[in-house]
């Protein structure tokens, strides 16, 4: 076996000593050391990041004291898709064995997906002159890309949808005193309006007639009975008479069926009556007669026929009954009105 | 049915003296399409001897209704543009020296005439408008030392228009009352507007025939004047005329701070007269509520002064008058 191995030498001797060299030297190549005992290392947070996402890039040299080293000079980019966002200052820690520990910091970011490789920093070691160059370790940093790559041939479409944001009471409770100053000068300026208003315009009284307690109907009728009693015509107050039967009835009139007929005129109370209340036109013949007969008396001196008297309160009488409310009583009611009736009569 | 002996001869007469009404009516209608308000209007002028004071945008027939009036009662008639240079003397006449006779004579101005047309009144200087309502009032114009009656009747039309405020001179308001009825006209109807264009493009011009001399008019005017006031009718006038005067005392309150100053006597006066030629109008010989009411707008829009609070509320005049007419109590 050994006379094998040692023929085998003797043919190879040339090949094998050559095999060692390369071995030693690269066995020697990997232990960043120089004769100065200076070491650079780059060291990155991780070697994957998001697109657009920030990672620390950490360049560290251990030099002996007196040494002096420059560190690499980036402009904006340390290659052409890794870009620096931040650059540190130079730190430095001294160690215990005669040694010093230099450090930057650069924080960097991508956006380019991929696999990107970090050359190599150079770190150039002075002792008075330029002695030597020190090399960091290349590095690689993937980027990922998290979205869905943009091919305009499918069409556009959102990177993300549109995301829901459920209302918290938290959120305006920062505004909370802005509202409620907001709300005070408001309320504020609202005050001093109507104030102002109600200055201006008197007490801001508004004129509303006030409403009878009893049917319309039964004052009107109660009304015509007193002009009857007071035999108005019959003693020569022909004038006083028809004043007083027209405006029994356009008090009837505005009561029963809400028409201002009291600030009308005889042709607008009948030209209201006509479309507002829907009344049979013998009805309406008979309002008609009084007005009209009325208005000549009061305006033109016109001095009608007795007949004429008593068919106006007749026609006046006639237009109440036939057109008055019907008011619905309640059975309680009605057996009250009926007790009471009754009562009466037995007295 | 049996009337008293006054009110039945009065009937009988306006009757009579009011047939020329219609006749008149439809001599206008014959010229003039649509506008039957400014129609109305210019015949109660016409009537109760009172002067109007026309709002209106230009081309609504202003000059050619007065002109036919002027047609139709055989009446003088002149125009007046009234222009920033113009001149009293322009109007009213002046004294020139006549070689001939050696002397100054009177040279009448264009307001002798029956019926003036003062178009844009509001165009010409103060000084002008002083003169014109001056004669319009008096009825009488001095020249030199010589007082003139003017001719009967006399009836000034005085129109402004409402677009146009830059270079006029707005009429004072103690003038605006002089003017009995203030009409503001509006655009005709589609029809109205679409006889119009036919009777321009065919030029076809229906002309007026002359149906009435001038002493007609007097002599209606004194016949208008009887028409019968009852008691009732007067009070409700006063209380029209107040309620523009004092509006709180008739549940209006809030027309005090918007209303400056209310309607003045001439406004009762006015308001009496044009009832009356309303009523006569309509061949009536008595004044019902309706006529006031039917003329009340053209007489007291222009008498109403509105504060600059009105004016912020964009209160208008006739707002004023139309919640007095529905708050007073007819009588």
């Amino acid at each position: 076996m050994n006379s094998i191995a040692i023929e085998f030498y003797k043919y190879h001797k040339t090949s094998i000593k050559a095999l060692v060299v390369i071995f030693c030297c690269i066995f020697l190549s990997g232990i960043k050391t120089n004769a100065q005992n200076v070491s650079a290392s780059a060291t990155l947070d991780s070697t994957t990041i998001l697109i657009g996402g920030q990672i620390d890039l950490r360049i560290e040299v251990s030099q002996p004291e007196g040494l002096k080293v420059n560190f690499p000079v980036f402009n904006d980019t340390i290659t052409k898709s890794i870009e620096i966002v931040e650059k540190g200052e130079v730190d430095s820690i001294k160690m215990d064995n005669d040694r010093i520990v230099l450090s930057q910091l650069y924080r960097i970011t991508s956006f380019d997906s991929g696999l990107h490789y970090i050359p190599p920093i150079k770190i150039e070691v002075f002792d008075g002159e330029l002695k030597n160059m020190v090399d960091t370790d290349p590095l690689s940093l993937r980027v990922v890309n998290p979205f869905q790559e943009v091919n305009p041939e499918k069409g556009m479409f959102d990177i993300k949808g549109v995301q829901d944001s459920p209302f918290k009471l938290s959120e305006i409770l920062e505004y909370i005193y802005w509202v409620l100053g907001i709300l005070v000068v408001l309320g504020l300026a609202i005050w001093g309006y109507l104030y102002y208003k109600r200055k201006h315009q008197g007490d801001g009284k508004v004129f509303i007639k006030a409403k009878p307690d009893e049917p319309a109907h039964i004052i009107a009728i109660r009304e015509l009975d007193k002009v009857k009693e007071a035999k108005l015509w019959e003693n020569n107050k022909i004038k006083e008479f028809y004043t007083s039967v027209s405006n029994i009835l356009r008090e009837y009139i505005e009561n029963r069926y809400d028409i201002p007929a009291l600030e009308q005129t005889s042709i607008e109370i009948l030209s209201e009556i006509k479309t507002s209340a829907k009344i049979d036109k013998e009805i309406f013949d008979q309002l008609n007669q009084v007005l009209e007969l009325s208005d000549l008396v009061k305006f033109a001196k016109f001095e009608p026929l007795p007949d004429e008297h008593a068919l106006s309160l007749m026609n006046a009488y006639f237009f109440i009954e036939k057109t008055k409310e019907n008011l619905i009583k309640s059975l309680e009611e009605e057996k009250d009105l009926m007790l009471e009736k009754e009562k009466n009569s037995n007295e | 049915m049996e009337q008293s002996v006054d009110i039945r001869e009065l009937n009988e007469r306006i009757k009579n003296e009011s047939s020329f009404v219609d006749l008149l009516t439809i001599e206008m209608n014959k010229v003039i399409v649509g506008q039957k308000h400014l129609v109305e209007g210019l015949l109660i002028g016409l009537l109760s001897d009172g002067h109007i004071l026309l709002e209106g945008v230009p081309g609504l027939a202003k000059t050619l209704a007065i002109n036919t009036l002027a047609t139709i009662v055989d009446a003088k008639f002149s125009r007046i543009q009234f222009t920033p240079d113009l001149l009293p003397a322009d109007l009213l006449g002046t004294m020139i020296y006549s070689q001939k006779n050696e002397e100054f004579i009177i040279k009448k101005g264009p307001i002798f005439t029956n019926f003036v047309l003062a178009d844009e009144i509001n165009r010409a200087p103060a000084k002008v408008q002083s003169a014109l309502l001056e004669a319009m009032q008096e009825r009488q114009v001095t020249i030199g030392e010589t007082t003139y009656k003017l001719e009967e009747p006399f009836l000034v039309m005085a129109t402004q228009n409402p677009i146009e405020q830059e270079g006029t001179y707005p009429l004072p308001e103690a003038q605006v009352d002089r003017f009995m009825l203030k009409i503001v006209i509006d655009y005709p109807q589609k029809e109205e507007e679409q006889m119009i264009i036919r009777h321009n493009l065919a030029q076809s011009f229906p002309k007026a025939s002359s149906i009435l001399k001038p002493d007609d008019i007097i002599r209606a005017r004194k016949v208008v004047k009887d028409v019968y006031m009852d008691e009732k009718i007067e009070k409700y006038i006063v209380d029209i005329v107040f309620a523009t005067r004092f509006p709180e005392k008739y549940n209006l309150e809030k027309y005090k701070e918007m209303i400056s100053y209310g309607c003045s006597p001439r406004a009762s006066i006015s308001l009496s007269m044009a009832a009356k030629a309303y009523a006569f109008i309509k061949r009536r010989g008595y004044v019902i509520p309706e006529d006031v009411r039917a003329v009340c707008h053209d007489v007291l829009r222009h008498r109403i002064g509105l504060s600059y609070e009105a004016e912020a509320n964009n209160v208008t005049s006739i707002e004023v008058i139309n919640d007095i007419l529905n708050t007073v109590e007819v009588p």
